[in-house]
């Protein structure tokens, strides 16, 4: 397959844009194309399939309000954090550390209550400062397992996700240091999914575009 | 019983999730040809088309607190519906097609005669689609065959347009091989 070809079933060009060569390639696709859209198969919905899932919805056990009540009470609930947020919370927690250590004495550490990091985890822009943990979160319903892998990870997919409440939201702490990190999420081992929800991305260079988080630094 | 009244889609979800289940037939009415048209071009048999979209609207009902863009709650059951394809793809216990049952179901031409000798082909080009992954499936079928633009598939897939285009490339360079029967 040519570029010039994938353009124009892409129907970014027109074939008179396309080389002789490359026309009768063309024509052969338009033909097998066609061949796939004649021979798809179409049909309705068959009449009883409404009755069917009305049937299986009836049949789902009964929540009353106690129960959902319960439910939100103990189960853990996914936060979403933006990049953008994160970034205040870590300032101003960090501004909170650093206070007692203006008094003279001896103070709290000034990392107390927070963990440290992964020690293979690496950053593009610092290397130092508090370790803060992400709540990465992906709605993917149907998937089977969901990992991320990003510059925090020397790209390997090695943070795994969990989906918890088995209602297709996966979900993942990680903890980070400050820096600007791309990331992206694969879905079943195959397949690469941008973070829809994040607040900024930029092109990865293989035409595709990274999420991207930042977490300000501390000082 | 369902209001006649034209709801939204939005509506409708709200009054599901307020209590009357019953709302809930007109979103199984509103997108349950449009899931199976899909269900059946990627698991190619009606058996497991049916199966598939009645555990996609089945799903969608237990999880339709979690759908946020309620007024897009079609393209979100087509979501859960194509992760459910995906799946079944993948699957070792996905029961085989013969040939000839393919032939069968694929569609034909108004003439008996051409009919019969086009079965074989379009069974072989249909068959070809095995050969593809899932998402290249996916991506082929939702291109090519229902026609749709990039676009409107990213933005009902929830990909970006750079990737959907990654999967059709890699689809066409996987099926080339078909292109002697078309020269």
């Amino acid at each position: 397959m040519t570029d010039e070809l994938n353009r124009y079933l892409d129907d970014e060009v027109g074939d008179d844009a396309l080389t002789a060569t490359a026309r009768t390639d063309a024509d052969a696709w338009d033909r097998m194309v066609e061949s796939f859209r004649a021979a798809a198969p179409r049909a309705a919905a068959p009449a009883w399939l409404e009755q069917n899932v009305m049937r299986d919805i009836e049949a789902l056990p009964h929540q009353g309000r106690l129960t959902r009540a319960l439910q939100w009470l103990t189960n853990p609930t996914p936060v979403r954090v933006s990049p953008l947020a994160t970034g205040l919370v870590v300032a101003a927690f960090a501004l909170v550390l650093l206070l007692p250590q203006t008094t003279p004495g001896p103070g709290p550490d000034p990392t107390a209550g927070v963990a440290r990091g992964t020690p293979g985890a690496t950053t593009t822009t610092e290397d130092t400062g508090p370790v803060v943990y992400v709540q990465f979160v992906l709605e993917a319903p149907g998937a089977t397992s969901v990992s991320l892998a990003g510059d925090f990870s020397d790209w390997e997919a090695s943070v795994t996700l969990a989906d918890q409440n088995a209602d297709g939201f996966w979900t993942a702490r990680v903890p980070v240091r400050p820096g600007v990190y791309g990331y992206m999420f694969l879905i079943d081992g195959t397949e690469w999914r941008t973070d829809p929800r994040a607040d900024r991305y930029r092109d990865d260079g293989f035409g595709n575009r990274n999420a991207v988080l930042a977490i300000a630094a501390s000082d | 019983m369902v209001s006649p009244v034209e709801r939204t889609d939005a509506q409708v979800v709200r009054d599901v999730l307020s209590g009357d289940h019953d709302a809930y037939r007109l979103l199984v009415r509103r997108y349950g040809d449009v899931l199976y048209g899909h269900a059946l071009r990627m698991a190619a048999s009606h058996d497991d088309a049916a199966d598939l979209v009645q555990r996609a609207l089945v799903q969608g009902f237990q999880k339709l607190r979690t759908c946020r863009d309620t007024d897009r709650v079609g393209a979100w059951l087509f979501r859960i519906l194509a992760n459910l394809c995906k799946d079944h793809i993948r699957s070792p216990r996905r029961s085989d097609i013969s040939l000839t049952a393919l032939a069968g179901m694929l569609r034909g031409g108004s003439d008996p005669a051409s009919d019969a000798e086009g079965a074989e082909v379009r069974s072989r080009v249909w068959g070809a689609l095995d050969a593809l992954t899932p998402e290249q499936r996916e991506a082929f079928v939702l291109k090519h065959v229902e026609g749709r633009s990039y676009e409107e598939i990213a933005a009902v897939m929830d990909l970006s347009v750079a990737s959907l285009k990654m999967r059709v490339h890699r689809a066409r360079q996987a099926l080339r091989g078909l292109l002697e029967e078309y020269a």
